[in-house]
Parts: C-alpha cells; sequence; structure tokens
C-alpha cells in the first residue's frame, strides 16, 4: 500500500511540476518573442536562473533528502513564475535584480528550514532575533526619507531593502518560540512588548499597512497560544480606541482611507488605482488579454500593490482566482498538519505565517477591488519587490516545516 | 497540542471571511465588468480620446464611422456625417442612444469571456451594418434646411429604417464649442412632441370601429372670424377655418377641429383611450434591435374634462407622441394593422466576416384591424388627393395626414408641423414621419420636407 501511495505522489510531483514548467516556458517564450531584443538576454537569464533553481530545488530535495510533499513549494514556484513574468514584462532591466532576489529568498527558506530541524537552538536565537527586529526597525525610523508617503525603506549603496518585511519573518519566529518555552504570564508580556515595539515604529514610520498585518499576526500567535478570547477581545478594543484616537488627531491619516467604497466618484483623485485596477481587470475577461498586452502595467505600482489587477487584465480572472485559492491552501495546509506537528512551536509558527499571507493578501486584491480600504501592501510572492519575496519565501520555511514528513528523511530523525 | 491544533481550526473563519470578499469581489467585477470596461479611461478602446472600434456602414456599405491607424474617422461627406451622427453616435458618449455609446460592447467585440481580447487579435471589434441609407439622410437633412426637429423613414413590411434625421446637428469632426439645445439627442427615438392633427388618424380609427354611422354623420363647422367654433362640455374648440356643413371624409381632409372635438366627445374617453392603447400608446415600445430605447407616446384622460377629451381628440391638450412610435403606427395602417418592429441594426459581423446578429422582421402585434386599417388607408389617401396635391408625390400613391401642434399660449409662439404618411405603391412600401419644430402651418413646411425625402426614396428604390 506504502509503495503504491508515494509512487502515486511521484507521479503527482512530475505532473504539477510539467504543468508549473509549462506554463513558465510560455511566458518567458512570450516574453522574448515580443520583448525588444536588448531585452531578450535578460528574459533568457532570468528564466533560465529561475527554471535552473527551481529544478535544482526539487532534485536536491527528492533525491538527496528523499522528500516526498512538494505541495507548498509548487504553489510558491507557480506564484514567484508569475510575478518574476510581469517584473521581467513591464521592467526588464530589473528582472535579474528581482530573480536574484528570488534566489536568496529560496535560499533563506532552505537554510530557516535548518534552523528550525533544532528547536533548542530556536530557543537560543529568539531574544536575539527579538532585540534585531525591534533595532532595525528603529533604525529605520530614525533614518530613512519618505518614499511614497511612508518611513520604511532603507537605501544601503545602490540596493533598497524594506526592513519591517523581514523582521515579519523575525516576528513569528520570536512570537512562537517565547511562547514555546514558557506559558506564562511573564513570557506573554514579553511578546505583548515586542510586539508593541514593532508595531508602535510602524505606525510611526506611517506604514499603516504593514503595522495592521503585524497586529492580525499577533493575535493569531497570541490566540494560538493561550485561547483566551477576552484578553484578544480587550487588546483589540484598545487598538481600535488607539486607531480612532489616532484618526482624531492626525486627520491626514484618515484622509488616506477617506475614499474607501467611493473609488468611482474619486475616478482621478484618490479613487485612480482602484478604478483602474477595475477598468482593466474587466478588460481581461477570463483568459486575459496575454503577457505583455496590458494597459493597466502604465499605472503607478501596477506592479506592486496593483499586481492583481495585472493578472486579471493579462492572465485572466481565472489565474487570478488560481492564485486567491494559494493562499487559502497554504493555510488550509498548515491547519491539517498543526495537528499532528511535533510542536506546538510548529503549529503556530505555520498557522501564523500562512494567515499572515491569507491577510496580507486580503488587503491587496480587496484594497484595490474598494472592498477594503487601500493600504499599499504587496501581494505575496507575486508582487514585485526584492524584501517583499525574500520574506515570504522565508515564512514558507514555517508552513514547511510543521509537516512532519520534512524532518523524517535524510535528516535528523525524531 | 490538541488545545493548539483545536485553536487553528478558528482560522477557517479566517478563510471563510477572504473566501466571501474574494466573491463578492468577483461578482462586482462580473456585474460591472461591461460598464467597467467600456469606461472612457479605458485605453484599450480609447487612444487619445479616439474611440478604437468597428466600422458603422449604412445599407449599402457606406462608412459612417471606422477606425483606421487608431484613429476614429467618419464619412468623407460632412452633411452626411450631420445627418447621421446621432444614430451613429459620437466617440466619446455625449450622445446615448447612439450606435457608438449602445453599441459598444459589439463594435469592440468586448464579450464577459474574453474581455477586449478581440480588440487586441484584430486591431478592432465588430462591424455593424445599418439599415440606414445615407443618401435618403442626406436628403433628410438638407431637406430639414435651418429647421431643427426630425424625419424618419421605415420599411413597413420589414421594419427596416432607412432615415433618421435629427436637428440641430453638428459635425463630430469638427465639434463646435458652443452647444445647441437638442444637439446631442436622438429626436427620433427620444424626442415626444405634441402631435397635433395627425392624432386625427386615431380619434378618426376610434370613430370607424365605434360608429356605424360615421358615414351618414354630418359635422358642422360655424364662427366668425375665420374661425370656427364648437361648444364641447363647458367651453369651447376653436377650428382653423369655418368649414360649413361637412361630412367625416372632408372634415379628415379639412383636419377640422370642430368635426373631431365633437367626434372624440361622442366616443368619450375609454373608447378613445382604447383605440389608442391598442396602437401602443401609454405602453413602453420594444427596443430597438434590443438596446435604444424609445420614449412613450401618451394619451392621458383619466380626470378629464369634456372639453379637455375634445382637445385631446384633435391632438392638443396632454397627448404626447414619439416620432417613432408614430412611425410604427403608421407603418401599421400601410401594412394593414399589423405593427412590424422598427429597428436600426441590420447584422453585427466580426473582423472574420462571421455574421454575430442579423436582423429580423418581427411583428408587434394589431395596431388596428384590418378593416379599420383599409379605411384609414382610404381617408389618408384622401387627404393626399383632395388636399395636399398628389403632384408633391407622383407615382407614391402617398397616403397622409398632417398637424400644426400648438405648444404654446403665446401669441408669437410658433407651432410644430408635422406629416405622418406612407406609400400605398407596394414598389415602395416606405413610411414617412417628419416633425418641423417652431414652423408653421404644415402644409407649406413639413410637407415639402416629406415631398423631398419620399422622393429621393423613390429615385433611389424605384423599379
Amino acid at each position: 500500500m506504502d509503495k503504491v501511495k508515494q509512487k502515486g505522489k511521484n507521479v503527482n510531483l512530475a505532473i504539477m511540476l510539467a504543468v508549473v514548467t509549462l506554463f513558465q516556458l510560455i511566458c518567458a517564450v512570450t516574453l522574448i518573442s515580443k520583448g525588444e531584443s536588448e531585452n531578450r538576454m535578460r528574459v533568457i537569464i532570468t528564466f533560465g536562473g529561475y527554471l535552473l533553481a527551481e529544478y535544482a530545488y526539487f532534485i536536491g530535495a527528492r533525491l538527496i533528502l528523499g522528500r516526498r510533499g512538494f505541495e507548498v513549494e509548487l504553489i510558491a514556484f507557480l506564484l514567484t513564475g508569475i510575478g518574476l513574468s510581469i517584473t521581467a514584462s513591464v521592467y526588464p532591466h530589473l528582472a535579474i535584480k528581482q530573480l536574484i532576489a528570488t534566489l536568496i529568498g529560496i535560499a533563506g527558506f532552505v537554510a530557516l528550514q535548518i534552523i528550525l530541524r533544532d528547536i533548542d537552538l530556536c530557543m537560543r536565537l529568539r531574544y536575539p532575533a527579538a532585540f534585531l527586529s525591534v533595532g532595525l526597525l528603529a533604525f529605520t525610523l530614525i533614518f530613512a526619507g519618505f518614499t511614497n508617503g511612508a518611513k520604511n525603506w532603507l537605501y544601503i549603496g545602490g540596493l533598497s531593502i524594506q526592513p519591517s518585511e523581514l523582521v515579519k519573518v523575525a516576528f513569528i519566529f520570536v512570537g512562537a518560540a517565547t511562547l514555546e518555552r514558557l506559558q506564562s504570564n511573564k513570557s506573554l508580556t514579553k511578546f505583548i512588548l515586542f510586539a508593541l515595539g514593532c508595531i508602535g515604529t510602524l505606525f510611526l514610520m506611517y506604514d499603516f499597512g504593514t503595522a495592521l498585518i503585524f497586529f492580525f499576526t499577533f493575535l493569531v500567535i497570541s490566540f494560538m497560544r493561550s485561547g483566551d478570547v477576552r484578553t484578544l477581545i480587550l487588546i483589540c478594543a484598545a487598538a481600535v480606541l488607539g486607531g480612532i484616537l489616532i484618526l482624531l488627531f492626525k486627520p491626514y491619516v484618515a484622509s488616506r482611507f477617506a475614499s474607501f467604497g467611493h473609488a468611482w466618484e474619486n475616478f482621478d483623485t484618490t479613487g485612480y488605482q482602484q478604478t483602474r485596477v477595475m477598468i482593466y481587470s474587466a478588460s481581461g475577461g477570463l483568459f486575459g488579454v496575454g503577457l505583455g498586452n496590458g494597459k493597466l502595467r502604465n499605472i503607478f505600482a501596477a506592479t506592486e500593490d496593483l499586481i492583481f489587477g495585472v493578472v486579471c487584465e493579462e492572465f485572466g480572472w481565472i489565474m487570478a482566482a488560481a492564485i486567491l485559492l494559494s493562499y487559502i491552501a497554504l493555510l488550509v495546509y498548515s491547519i491539517k498538519h498543526s495537528r499532528y506537528a511535533r510542536s506546538s512551536f510548529y503549529a503556530i509558527c505555520a498557522c501564523a505565517a500562512a494567515a499572515l499571507m491569507l491577510f496580507q493578501a486580503a488587503l491587496n486584491v480587496f484594497g484595490v477591488n474598494d472592498v477594503l480600504p487601500m493600504t499599499g501592501v504587496t501581494l505575496p510572492f507575486v508582487s514585485r519587490g526584492g524584501s517583499s519575496i525574500m520574506s515570504c519565501w522565508m515564512l514558507l520555511a514555517f508552513i514547511k516545516a510543521v509537516d512532519r514528513g520534512t524532518y523524517r528523511y535524510g535528516g535528523v530523525r525524531q | 497540542m490538541k488545545s493548539i491544533s483545536r485553536r487553528s481550526l478558528t482560522l477557517y473563519l479566517l478563510i471563510f471571511l477572504f473566501l466571501a470578499g474574494s466573491f463578492l469581489s468577483y461578482y462586482r467585477l462580473a456585474v460591472n465588468a461591461d460598464k467597467w470596461a467600456m469606461n472612457k479611461a479605458n485605453s484599450h478602446l480609447y487612444t487619445d480620446g479616439a474611440f478604437t472600434a468597428g466600422d458603422i456602414t449604412d445599407r449599402n456599405g457606406t462608412v459612417l464611422a471606422a477606425t483606421e491607424n487608431g484613429e476614429r474617422k467618419y464619412n468623407n461627406d460632412i452633411t452626411v456625417r450631420k445627418a447621421t451622427l446621432q444614430t451613429v453616435g459620437d466617440g466619446a458618449g455625449y450622445i446615448a442612444s447612439g450606435i457608438q455609446t449602445a453599441f459598444k460592447d459589439e463594435l469592440t467585440g468586448y464579450t464577459l469571456r474574453d474581455g477586449i481580447f478581440n480588440l487586441k487579435r484584430y486591431g478592432k471589434g465588430n462591424n455593424i451594418e445599418l439599415t440606414l441609407d445615407a443618401d435618403i439622410c442626406k436628403a433628410a437633412y438638407r431637406a430639414m434646411g435651418n429647421y431643427d426637429g426630425v424625419v424618419g423613414v421605415m420599411n413597413y413590411k420589414t421594419g427596416e429604417i432607412i432615415c433618421i434625421v435629427s436637428t440641430p446637428s453638428y459635425d463630430p469632426l469638427n465639434k463646435p464649442s458652443e452647444e445647441k439645445e437638442g444637439m446631442y439627442l436622438n429626436k427620433f427615438f427620444k424626442g415626444l412632441y405634441t402631435p397635433g392633427s395627425t392624432f386625427k388618424i386615431l380619434t378618426l380609427a376610434s370613430a370607424i370601429e365605434n360608429i356605424p354611422d360615421l358615414e351618414d354623420m354630418t359635422f358642422e363647422c360655424k364662427g366668425k372670424g375665420g374661425k370656427g367654433q364648437v361648444q364641447i362640455g363647458e367651453g369651447y374648440v376653436y377650428c382653423s377655418g369655418v368649414h360649413g356643413k361637412i361630412d367625416i371624409e372632408k372634415a379628415f381632409n379639412q383636419s377640422c377641429n370642430c368635426a373631431f372635438a365633437e367626434l372624440a366627445d361622442t366616443l368619450g374617453k375609454e373608447k378613445l383611450t382604447a383605440t389608442a392603447e391598442k396602437a401602443g400608446f401609454n405602453t413602453q415600445m420594444n427596443k430597438i434591435n434590443g438596446k435604444i430605447a424609445c420614449s412613450k407616446s401618451t394619451l392621458k384622460l383619466d380626470n378629464s374634462s369634456a372639453l379637455d377629451i375634445g382637445w385631446a381628440g384633435i391632438g392638443q391638450y396632454t397627448t404626447l407622441v414619439s416620432p417613432c412610435h408614430m412611425l410604427t403606427l403608421i407603418s401599421s395602417i400601410a401594412n394593414g394593422g399589423t405593427a412590424t418592429s422598427p429597428y436600426v441594426v441590420n447584422s453585427i459581423i466580426t473582423p472574420g466576416g462571421k455574421n454575430l446578429y442579423v436582423a429580423e422582421t418581427q411583428t408587434l402585434g394589431e395596431y388596428f384591424s384590418s378593416a379599420t386599417a383599409e379605411k384609414l388607408q382610404e381617408y389618408m389617401r384622401s387627404n393626399v388627393k383632395k388636399k395636399y396635391g398628389d403632384y408633391r408625390f407622383s407615382g407614391l400613391q402617398m397616403c397622409g395626414k398632417t398637424g400644426t401642434a400648438e405648444i404654446s399660449d403665446s401669441e408669437d409662439a410658433k407651432p410644430n408641423a408635422l406629416f405622418a404618411g406612407f406609400s400605398s405603391n407596394p414598389d415602395y412600401p416606405f413610411a414617412i414621419i417628419v416633425v418641423v419644430e417652431n414652423s408653421s402651418y404644415s402644409i407649406s413646411t413639413a410637407v415639402p420636407v416629406a415631398t423631398k425625402v419620399m422622393t429621393a426614396v423613390k429615385n433611389a428604390y424605384g423599379k
């Protein structure tokens, strides 16, 4: 029985990998045939490098580590590939940069899996991670200038990074690790202080979208750990109160969200991006107008905040729905495997990471569709941005770690 | 551990909310996609404000609007452009009932499934062939001169509208900076006019059906100072002349208000309303080609006095008609009582030459019994023969009725002149409606326009 099952899984992997590869090849060929000659080499390098990394990962994990399940990685590779195609199409000169960030992200994904295998190591790392996170955010707050209304970018040399993206990984790591060891009020207080530090700095940076994501993740982790609904309601009430106070004393913050639900009435002002997303999404139809044929790409932040609209327009509504389902799949995967997790640390990490991505996807997608206020967060794995893609791949390590199968073969047997 | 995995189940609530949000987004997208995709900010469809779409041609293949090298072009002839403007529509969507606005989806090849992909694939959308004849429209536009108003011509057998002109108009290639009232309106579909004496056709129809000895009746039109009058209820209805003792045929020829006000009084509101409603009054007509709504002709006599009904019987009071409906009504008389649904789009053809839609002749039902229609034909024929002059419509065996509608109580206000008629020569199965606003007596304005247009029709479709 077991052998048959195993064989079935291998075939599934082969088929799914073939489908994902085919899709990526079609994107690459489309870009090569349409692009200007100077960009062809960039596209070839980008997709060549990406496919190489993809196959190196699968072959290494299957043959060397003897792993079986690859659902999570396939989803990530598919989404990353879509994002990379759009980046290579809209900004060919940035494609290789995006590829390098992706490769670093995949390396981080593998490295973090190795670290996560050793729970004792994780416990030792939690304080350094916490202090590093708050320190990095504080550093950003002090030294960053305003970029598009928020102080969340650091420029080092020619590189720009968004520290809050990387802190997301540390936030879950610290949150889950702290709670694992001492299920006491003292440890909860420490986590609350840590969370307050992170979220507070994000607020001061005017990065409200990310602050909201951190707050949400904080709630998920706290609830998973304590199950104390009353405390959480109190915290939420305090947060809402705090939010209202901020809106009262800093009315310009409110003005950012003022056009929510009224995008069409603010067609050329605050609703500009949302209405363009809707117009061009509608133009795409079920199957899209084809990669490179869209018009939304000419609107500001098309490859970042508005990328869901670009997918709707160029790849079609079905592909866009598949992306939405991907985030759901990651969370369902995490919830299912939590039951059999080796430790609550893994269960909390995985659920928090998957919930974070789903929440972030919701803010992004519903924001541009005027179902929620627009907060300017990225769409996990798909949006262009080095820090964002690295962060997503590392968060994926948490989801991967919850599966008992991950550490069963070729590594330390538990 | 167990408690943690149990708590993780709460996250299904998050998934549920996410799904709900996704459904809402997709639902709104699916419901509004058409409207959103057709937005003027969509640079797939609008390049520098010009509309990228398929060609619009008339029934003979004359191009009325087309996209060439990303630019929207119109017919080379300025008069044709002005004559067909309100039907073809402008690129910017000011003319709501214009084909370019009402058939935007078809012209761009937009479908919910494929989005604007067809536009990308072929570089243009579907082509639309209209039933209009550009030459007839041009002749009608010229015939209108400087007057504002409407001309409509349709084939009463098939329902094809071969001419629609609505003035004032403008050249879409050179839009005037100053807007004239009504220039964005296709008055043929959207206009509403007091019918004046053209409504006597309906009063006559009701009388034919309800008064058996109608042809033996005599009416008396007497008065002083050249104006006849008759007492109806508490007041008087006035006539344009003093016609003396006349029978129904003469009363119709002379368009005697006294006779028809008396008839309306005799018939009463129920019978008059019943005849009018059977002929399409007080009901919304089916949309033209399923897309273009036509305004509703109305006859409301619910709380009217006898005098009001008398005035209504001669097409005054609150009675209003839409030119499109009036033309349909006249056509039904010509067609033996059965109304044919008018249409303006003949076919929609993909760039690959496939027919997406071909209009078919459809009936709207019986407006008049065939006996009534036959009688009305005779009386309307008699009008042309004995009153307006057959020489004006030689060879057409024209039938018709004029109308001069007073639209204001003011002394120096000019009336609207109307003519509604049809050729009873089976070689030219066409009906016509003419409205000339702020003119004078219909015989000197509306009838000459009808003559010019019907002569053009005869020359174009002669055998």
